[in-house]
């Protein structure tokens, strides 16, 4: 029965990744920060909580600790919470552990034989690798790819370890901000329409959130146009490194459809694209592929749909 | 003076990609090469901290025989000299040996104060390497960094993290790994290229790394890699003036019955 040991400082992501292990293995640990998310750790199936202790609060500084953790333990598989800070400290640990990671895991299963095997994307979701290993390893995983917790009725409350451990404090926190963050919940939204760096003014905005608006959806962007140009909040930009989608129709105006943004619309029932450039790459991952300007397509669609009325979404 | 070390990724363009439809094959043969789309933005970035701290900035990468073409590319991008580790064909690096390989090379080369790598390169964008060195060479990591100035023996970096952003400092020497809203990467002018040509490049080969056996074993074994295909509709709508390609879109999307 392989040892599977869990960290992440996302509380929710952290019983998920144990409702994950537990799919692989009864021996199920969970290493986090303090002890008071234990209980809801023990409803998603752990049968150890172990809450390290420091002076130091940030997250990062308990990469080396977690990995003596594991080393001493002899644990043969640890699962981190893909997310900024479960990244540096996979990175570190497996580093520390001289262990295989692997990042951003989509599958992961156990072989007979020992083994394990895991798929991930690779070019931003234009090819998918399967990797395998024995031994100890590292694996990232992100919401959304875990198993989601069940409600379990007969959960024991295990047994919670404290231990002091000394940690990293070389990287101070000197302050944190919050950026414009909206309550958005585009991955559930069951129309989306997204604008891309071909959408270049602020009236062109206006005609995309009219288009939304028409709709009964919400907007989007890819990117650059949230973090370059910041016109929209980053909780709004889809693809590889923000927010994926699962709408019933996503329109992309002015979307050239690179890689990194399109992993995050597969999911669309319908993908239509909006663009001058017949050669625009979205076309390539359209359901309809409108060649035309944005300027004249928006608005009309726009009054189109406002004529015909919409079907109440499956995902309002 | 101390100087800056910024490791890149010679990859395959990801656009030139050919997927066979029906064995899902896929074919990098005819695909240009190119240093990691986000690695450009983190080179200029480079370039600017290496102006704040003063010294020498040092270009990295690790690759086979084919990452030599990287080195102009890199030089004419403002590094003052390009250092390509050569792997022998039919090495198999994965995070672990690439890490160690780079790692290693920082460690011979005298007085560096900062090593800045990509959050991840086009091909595996697996957060990794960066963490990874910092942890080899003992100094400390600040990653998904977006802003960065360096100010003596410290630097000041503003981090991305969710929806907050997390200003955070540290003593020199250290890893940080950017996000590519570090900054823009501007295409090289003529003169750049020019000096390119006379800048120093150099190859060291992977056995000078004095690495061990276990250094270099790869932890994973690739057993499939496979492309993905879209499956939509793919109805272009070209003809006809702006009423008619939303007429003929609204019956489309009517008869898929999202509307």
């Amino acid at each position: 029965m392989p040892r599977v040991y869990v960290f992440s400082e996302d509380v929710q992501l952290a019983a998920e990744l144990v409702a994950t292990a537990a799919t692989l293995s009864s021996d199920v640990h969970v290493v986090c920060l303090g002890s008071e998310a234990a209980a809801t750790l023990f409803d998603a199936g752990a049968s150890t909580v172990i809450a390290l202790t420091a002076a130091d609060s940030r997250a990062e500084a308990y990469a080396p600790a977690l990995a003596r953790l594991v080393s001493e333990r002899e644990v043969d598989l640890l699962l981190i919470g893909a997310t900024v800070t479960g990244w540096e400290i996979a990175g570190r640990a497996a580093s520390i552990l001289g262990c295989a990671l692997v990042s951003g895991a989509s599958t992961l299963r156990s072989l007979p034989d020992g083994q394990w095997q895991s798929e991930r994307n690779m070019y931003a979701g234009a090819a998918v690798q399967t990797e395998i290993w024995t031994g100890l390893a590292v694996v990232t995983i992100a919401r959304g790819q875990a198993v989601a917790v069940a409600a379990r009725n007969d959960a024991d409350t295990g047994i919670t370890q404290l231990i002091e451990v000394e940690v990293d404090s070389r990287v101070q926190v000197v302050s944190r901000t919050v950026r414009e963050r909206e309550s958005v919940d585009l991955a559930s939204a069951a129309r989306v329409v997204c604008v891309g760096m071909g959408v270049s003014t602020a009236e062109d905005l206006a005609l995309a959130q009219d288009l939304a608006t028409s709709l009964g959806g919400e907007i989007a962007c890819t990117r650059p146009v949230a973090e370059d140009r910041k016109w929209l909040p980053a909780e709004r930009y889809i693809g590889i490194s923000g927010v994926s989608v699962q709408p019933d129709l996503y329109v992309g105006l002015g979307v050239s459809g690179q890689v990194q943004h399109t992993i995050g619309i597969r999911d669309a029932k319908v993908v239509v694209g909006v663009n001058t450039n017949p050669d625009a790459t979205l076309f390539g991952v359209c359901d309809f592929a409108v060649v035309g300007d944005l300027h004249e397509i928006a608005p009309l669609l726009a009054s189109a749909i406002r004529a015909n009325g919409v079907r109440p979404g499956a995902r309002p | 003076m101390s100087r800056t070390v910024v490791c890149y990724k010679w990859v395959a363009s990801e656009s030139e990609l050919r997927v066979n439809p029906e064995t899902r094959a896929v074919d990098a043969s005819h695909a240009r090469r190119k240093i990691s789309e986000y690695d450009r933005n983190t080179i200029e970035a480079a370039r600017v901290a290496a102006g704040q701290l003063g010294g020498e900035l040092v270009g990295l990468t690790f690759g086979g025989a084919e990452s030599k073409s990287s080195l102009k590319d890199a030089l004419a991008r403002g590094v003052d000299r390009a250092v390509h580790i050569v792997a022998d064909a039919g090495t198999r690096a994965d995070g672990h040996v690439t890490a160690n390989a780079l790692a290693a090379q920082i460690g011979r080369i005298d007085d560096v104060g900062l090593v800045l790598c990509t959050e991840g390169a086009s091909d595996t964008y697996a957060h990794e390497t960066g963490p990874r060195i910092g942890q080899l060479l003992g100094w400390p990591v600040v990653t998904n960094v977006r802003e960065l100035i360096v100010n003596g023996h410290r630097l000041r970096a503003v981090r991305v993290v969710g929806a907050d952003a997390e200003t955070v400092e540290c003593d020199l020497p250290a890893v940080v790994s950017v996000v590519p809203e570090i900054g823009p990467a501007p295409i090289p002018g003529l003169r750049s290229v020019m000096a390119a040509g006379r800048k120093p490049a150099e190859q060291v080969p992977l056995a000078d790394l004095a690495l061990t056996r276990d250094a270099l074993t790869a932890r994973t074994t690739v057993t499939s890699f496979v492309g993905y295909i879209a499956e939509r509709r793919h109805v272009l709508i070209a003809d006809g003036d702006a009423r008619e390609k939303v007429a003929l879109l609204m019956s489309g999307l009517a008869q898929e019955g999202v509307i």
